[in-house]
């Protein structure tokens, strides 16, 4: 029996039934649409976050510290930010252990120029906080000053500025406020403080040479700080540093050049006072920015293999859209609940379509069908309904998602968000779904199918 | 003349609850190439157990049934199917048409089965149901025929696979007088003038001694009784 004529034949038995697959069918269709639209969900919020960070401009920039014994991730992310002496030890005990990339533990600026020569790297700034003495007004507190360069600016947490602007130059004499730091200056209006000098009080740089140590040196190091007064030019809403997300949370951010001139004086002050201690000018960290996201997993990969430890929010996405899978996971179990429902449901019309066409079985056996023609009409009508169902289901989990997408951005527009498209339908999930109905119904229908080829002719022809 | 059906100590037994019921205890026969025999008994007699054996539909208990020097009792159900398919055309009292097809489709669809082209079978069909007097009745589904129409529709079901052996199980026993002699007259023809063998069971003594060569009576599973009435 040709391929052709099973169909036919399959498709003309459905045919004479048309109530029953119809319903069955639409069985099918419910469970496909369910799963279809759980999964279109998750995958509808996955691009949502997906695009959404992407468009932050985050996603270019990777932060560099010194090497740990476990790359990546943020918990070495976390554990590199503490310098200590259990970070100054760890190389020395991991390198002659293995012939793995020998860890290197200081970031310098010889490292910044190695980082800017590779390949896609725009470029390479350190992380610097200086440690200032604010003062407003009659209050003052010690914080620490992160440098952010000019380039950060229309990125990250300086997309938007709340209220001002971003420094007009690296070397400008300007600040800007977190919101919450503002507030704490200036409860009910921090707005006004655009334009007010905070003073700040810092090691002075290139104040000549650091006095000498001696007993002297905490008069002295007194004696090298300067007040300066720095015009507050910004305030932005979140506290974030100069790159999203890291370690170098501040809500007082000055330019990197200023930063890097007051930090570096701070340090000779230290020298000055503990003399022993390293000479070269080292930073807990680097940031490295590339020229598109999608190299970042790359660069980031390189910087690796030379020792340090990187980190970009790209790992973070990476833990973000495992996250989605284990998301999408649930939604398509819970999709499949209703998909199990259907299956029986085509199980259960084979099999009293079998019952019912029990005598026609036996005829065609009688005039000469064998077991597998009998088995292969019943699984193509069982898949044929599976293909209908799928088709429908998947028109019906989009319409479905459309309309639950369209009461769903009202409500987002509403709560001032901005509305997108939380239901995604890309091809591989249309095809997926009608192929995995068609799968299901086949499982389903090969009890049936079976059973129908095994009928025993003489009975069946017996049956009424 | 070989045989063209050899049958040696065929023996067919079924169990029902505790007892072991003997349909076939022990028949031997040979059909010839040509034949018409006709298998009489009572009911329970074994005689449709004997056909349904012909017909590859069941399998023998113990003992040999060749068709064309092949045993039946040793096929596979793939091999029975195809044995179905080619050598035998089955004719049942209940007519067994296909209540939801057309009469030309119950006629292609044992074609279809033997993997015949879909113009071939659809050529055939017409044929043959022009050649048993239905011909402007083709696309009549069983329920708008009389009887003795949807016993001809199985009739040039049987023939359309061009098989060596008709198989007729009472063709008549659902028909009133003047049509079961139409049918027999049919069946009559085609052993006749095409050569067909024909192995009829039935329970009319006066029908079988009428139309066919040989009679064979069983009772309880065994021959008892065989006669060759007319030998043209």
């Amino acid at each position: 029996m040709t391929f052709r004529d099973t169909l036919s034949l399959a498709l003309r038995n459905l045919g004479e039934a048309k109530l029953r697959t119809s319903l069955t069918t639409l069985g099918v269709s419910i469970g496909i649409a369910s799963l279809a639209g759980m999964v279109s969900l998750g995958v509808g919020l996955q691009d949502q976050f997906v695009s959404r960070f992407t468009k932050s401009g985050l996603f270019d920039t990777i932060t560099v510290t010194p090497g740990q014994d476990i790359p990546g991730g943020l918990a070495t992310l976390a554990r590199g930010g503490r310098r200590g002496f259990g970070a100054r030890r760890r190389p020395e005990r991991v390198a002659p252990s293995s012939n793995a990339t020998p860890l290197r533990s200081e970031l310098t600026d010889d490292t910044m120029k190695e980082l800017a020569a590779l390949e896609g790297v725009t470029e390479v700034y350190p992380s610097v906080r200086a440690p200032v003495e604010a003062k407003y007004g009659n209050d003052s507190e010690g914080m620490l000053a992160a440098g952010v360069p000019m380039s950060a600016k229309d990125e990250g947490g300086f997309q938007s500025i709340t209220f001002g602007r971003f420094f007009s130059g690296d070397a400008a004499a300007e600040c800007l406020l977190s919101l919450d730091m503002a507030k704490r200056i200036e409860q009910t209006n921090p707005q006004a403080l655009i334009g007010k000098d905070l003073i700040l009080i810092h090691a002075a740089p290139g104040g000549g040479n650091p006095p000498p140590a001696g007993p002297g040196a905490a008069l002295s190091a007194n004696a090298a700080r300067v007040e300066v007064p720095y015009r507050i030019v910004g305030i932005i809403e979140r506290e974030t540093g100069p790159f999203g997300g890291t370690a170098a949370v501040s809500g007082l951010m000055i330019p990197l050049g200023r930063a890097k001139a007051i930090a570096a004086a701070s340090r000779a002050l230290q020298q000055a006072l503990v003399p022993e201690r390293a000479s070269e000018q080292t930073y807990s960290a680097l940031i490295v920015k590339v020229k598109h996201a999608q190299l970042a997993q790359d660069v980031e990969d390189q910087i690796r293999k030379r020792g340090f430890s990187a980190f970009s929010l790209n790992d973070a996405l990476q833990g973000a859209k495992r996250g989605f899978i284990i998301l999408d996971l649930v939604l398509s179990l819970i999709g499949s609940i209703a998909l199990t429902v259907s299956s029986l449901g085509i199980m259960n019309t084979m099999v009293m379509s079998i019952l019912e066409r029990t005598r026609e079985i036996g005829i065609m056996k009688a005039i000469g069908g064998s077991d597998g023609d009998i088995r292969r009409i019943f699984l193509i009508e069982a898949s044929a309904i599976g293909l209908f169902g799928g088709l429908t289901g998947v028109v019906l989990g989009w319409l479905v998602g459309r309309v639950v997408n369209f009461g769903a951005n009202v409500y987002i527009q509403n709560q001032g968000g901005t509305p997108g498209n939380l239901f995604s339908l890309p091809l591989w999930l249309i095809g997926g779904a009608i192929g995995f109905s068609v799968t299901i119904s086949l499982i389903a229908g090969s009890y049936p199918a079976a059973r129908a080829a095994r009928l025993d002719p003489i009975r069946a022809l017996r049956h009424d | 003349m070989t045989a063209l059906l050899e049958i040696r100590n065929l023996k067919k037994h079924y169990q029902m609850g505790a007892s072991t019921v003997r349909a076939l205890d022990g028949v031997s026969l040979a059909v010839e190439p040509g034949e018409f025999v006709a298998l009489l008994g009572t009911s329970g007699s074994g005689k449709s157990t004997l056909l349904n054996l012909i017909a590859g539909l069941d399998r023998p208990t113990e003992g040999s049934l060749r068709i064309f020097d092949r045993d039946l009792a040793q096929m596979s159900s793939e091999e029975l199917s195809l044995h179905r398919r080619r050598n035998v055309g089955i004719i049942f009292q209940s007519f067994n048409l296909v209540a939801t097809m057309t009469a030309r489709e119950n006629i292609t669809l044992a074609m279809m089965f033997a993997g015949v082209p879909r113009a071939e079978r659809d050529a055939a069909a017409a044929s043959l149901l022009e050649a048993i007097g239905l011909g402007g009745r083709q696309d009549h589904r069983p329920r708008e025929l009389s009887g003795g129409e949807q016993q001809r529709v199985a009739i040039a079901r049987a023939l359309s696979k061009k098989p060596h052996l008709l198989l007729a199980e009472e063709p008549t026993g659902n028909l009133d007088s003047h049509t079961s002699r139409d049918i027999l007259t049919i069946l009559k023809n085609l052993n006749e003038r095409e050569g067909k063998t024909i192995i009829m069971v039935t329970h009319d003594a006066s029908l079988a001694a009428s139309y066919a060569n040989r009679t064979i009576t069983m009772l309880d599973g065994v021959i008892i009784d065989e006669q060759t009435p007319s030998r043209v």
